[in-house]
């Protein structure tokens, strides 16, 4: 076991080093970090009311994690209601079993990027059912078809340079693209476009849901998501029970918090509110659905962990997250190691996620790489207290553990000798 | 950590606290680590034996005072201690709050230093502790020197990836970190650095060229007392 577990170390040491040497992808983070936070500075001076605002969403999200339950019922009911369905799924299997259910095989499946569909390996088992998939975010398109995993939790390609997406695309084509950003835009919109309006089933994620009447927001700047729940027959929603807040008006608050800290702009350039699938009743007031947008509407509420998050006095702090990713572009750590530090979620608060979602040993050395300086905290616009959850899950991997061997040393230097480094000290005056 | 890893600055911090008449003392060859590290480590069981036998000592001695030279030690003794012992008899303060508190001591007896300098805020004194203004203010006491900005500062102040156990799971990782905050953060102009904490002293210069200067706050102190 002990061997196992050192090997394992030295694996992800290794993991780390790749990223850290790896020259471009640290220019891909280091152009994304410097474009974000300086475009964020400039959206949160032009909209001072964010002050307030976040720390109402603060509220809201403390008050929906305590009813998490009873909001998970209520927004069963609430798309049940208006003819969408809806499903607890409690675990990823289960998830996956609902997924593939919905979708059967053969059918052509356009995405928008969802780190929850990452969580449960959804991917994977579509393609195992014989299903063709596209991921139509372009982080997420880029990622694809380079046969890697996201990399942050808004901007999926973030340690892709414009290079490197050019190289892709070119082999995509079987031609030379060059590496102009708006060309390789271009490639994508064409790329995608008769995939949007051919798939049989668009899959989302979900950036808040309201309880109350069953209302999906899906927040987005490029329309790829807009199209993915619009264009197919049939819409495919998953997300975590965390996002559900009692109400509409609750919903509107995270969304006025959510796309300044993401990605630096004011509001996102899309908002999509779903309320059950499309209808009509132009003809003889008889309701048929259907109509320009899906005819079915399956939400798919994910629990995996986050109820065991809920009823920790600690952890329960991450499920107010509102994963505007901010925290990732503003971590030392992370501007470093990229998506090497954490496991499907990144950065400290990914640490506690990760943990939480696909096992605490996926983790167990990562962990290792956080400073607990405390400035995702300071940056998150929840005051979420990641540096101490960390902390806790560190203490909470020693129990079970996973002790890393040198700072075993250290205790027993410092019990032995008073000092860390296991040294004889010379009597001073 | 400061007493075998960066002598400097505790050997520093006593002879300062020495010219400016401060009557002090310490533990000694009885003066053990604080603990943070096995807080920060998720060795909790052993931090508390570590925080009990600490207190204990510092008690039986009688001081009603402790002024520590890393912000590690200051955060962990005065809002952890608590937490894991309940009271404990005597107050903690990191050197710099104690030195400006008594600025009136250092006031006309620092001699110019002619330096652009840039101040490193340490996380656990600064994010974790609140103390932003003291060492900068000590900084301008000297004639002569000119404080410049780092370009994130105080409570946005990049870390210097050494603390929490980090250094000693991934040594090379804390380099990395502190070259690249350095790059991106400090100002071209500066040709000092200054930290107040032992963890980032150590790390950055270690990871850093020989050529950038980098002083603790009580070594930047002693180098312009004149006396």
């Amino acid at each position: 076991m002990e061997n196992a577990e050192k090997d394992w170390i030295v694996r992800k040491r290794e993991e780390l080093k790749s990223w850290m040497n790896d020259d471009k992808r640290r220019t891909g983070l280091s152009r994304a970090i410097s474009a974000y936070t300086s475009a964020k500075e400039r959206a949160l001076s032009r909209l001072p009311e964010l002050e307030e605002l976040r720390k109402e969403v603060r509220g809201i999200k403390e008050r929906s994690i305590r009813e998490i339950d009873a909001l998970v019922k209520v927004t069963i009911d609430s798309v049940r209601e208006v003819r969408g369905e809806a499903y607890l799924a409690r675990s990823a299997a289960e998830a996956k079993e609902i997924v593939s259910e919905l979708t059967g095989s053969g059918k052509l499946v356009v995405k928008s990027k969802s780190l929850t569909g990452e969580e449960i390996g959804i991917n994977e088992v579509l393609e195992e059912n014989s299903n063709r998939v596209y991921e139509t975010d372009l982080g997420e398109f880029i990622i694809q078809l380079r046969g890697e995993k996201p990399t942050h939790i808004i901007n999926p390609s973030v340690h892709v340079p414009r290079e490197e997406v050019a190289k892709t695309f070119s082999k995509l084509l079987g031609k030379g693209v060059s590496p102009e950003i708006p060309e390789l835009v271009g490639v994508a919109r064409e790329y995608l476009r008769d995939k949007f309006c051919n798939a049989d089933i668009g899959i989302t994620g979900a950036n808040v849901v309201a309880a109350n009447t069953g209302t999906i927001f899906l927040v987005e700047n490029e329309g790829n998501a807009r199209f993915v729940s619009n264009a197919p027959p049939k819409h495919i929603c998953l997300t975590g029970i965390e996002k559900i807040v009692p109400t509409l008006q609750d919903a509107f608050k995270v969304l006025q918090v959510l796309p300044p800290y993401a990605t630096g702009v004011f509001m996102s350039a899309y908002v999509s509110l779903i309320t059950g699938p499309s209808k009509t009743a132009d003809i003889e007031k008889t309701i048929v659905y259907g109509a320009h947008g899906p005819k079915e509407l399956h939400l798919i509420l994910l629990d995996n962990g986050r109820t065991r998050m809920a009823e920790d006095s600690v952890f329960v702090e991450a499920l107010y997250c509102i994963r505007c990713g901010g925290c990732m572009y503003e971590c030392p750590i992370y501007r470093v190691l990229g998506g090497s530090f954490g496991n499907n979620y990144f950065g400290g608060i990914g640490l506690i996620w990760s943990a939480f979602t696909t096992g605490e040993e996926g983790v167990a050395v990562a962990v290792d790489a956080c400073t607990k300086c405390g400035r995702c905290k300071e940056v998150c616009p929840l005051g979420i207290d990641t540096p101490r959850m960390v902390e806790r899950l560190k203490e909470t991997l020693v129990k079970r553990g996973f002790l890393t061997p040198r700072h075993e040393e250290i205790k027993r230097n410092i019990l032995e000798k008073g000092n860390p480094f296991g040294e004889d000290e010379a009597r001073r005056d | 950590m400061s007493r075998l890893r960066s002598k400097g600055i505790s050997d520093s911090t006593m002879a300062l606290l020495g010219k400016m008449g401060i009557e002090f003392d310490t533990l000694g060859a009885e003066e053990g680590c604080c603990g943070s590290v096995l807080l920060r480590t998720g060795q909790t069981g052993a931090a508390s034996r570590v925080a009990e036998e600490t207190v204990r000592r510092i008690a039986s001695r009688g001081f009603g005072e402790v002024i520590t030279a890393c912000p590690g030690c200051y955060r962990t003794m005065s809002s952890e201690y608590p937490q894991i012992v309940g009271d404990i008899p005597f107050r903690v303060r990191h050197i710099s709050q104690f030195l400006m508190e008594k600025e009136g001591l250092l006031r006309g007896r620092l001699g110019t230093v002619n330096a652009r300098v840039s101040y490193h805020d340490p996380c656990h004194l600064g994010r974790h502790m609140g103390v932003y203004e003291e060492p900068r203010q000590l900084i301008r006491l000297i004639p002569g020197v000119e404080l410049l900005e780092m370009k994130y500062n105080r409570s946005r102040a990049l870390c210097c990836g050494s603390g929490g156990g980090v250094r000693s799971a991934f040594p090379e990782l804390s380099r990395e970190v502190a070259r690249s905050v350095v790059a991106d953060n400090l100002p071209g102009e500066a040709d000092l650095l200054v930290t107040a904490c032992p963890f980032c002293n150590f790390n950055i210069k270690e990871a850093c060229p020989k050529s950038l200067r980098v002083l603790d706050l009580p070594e930047l102190l002693l180098s312009a007392w004149r006396g």
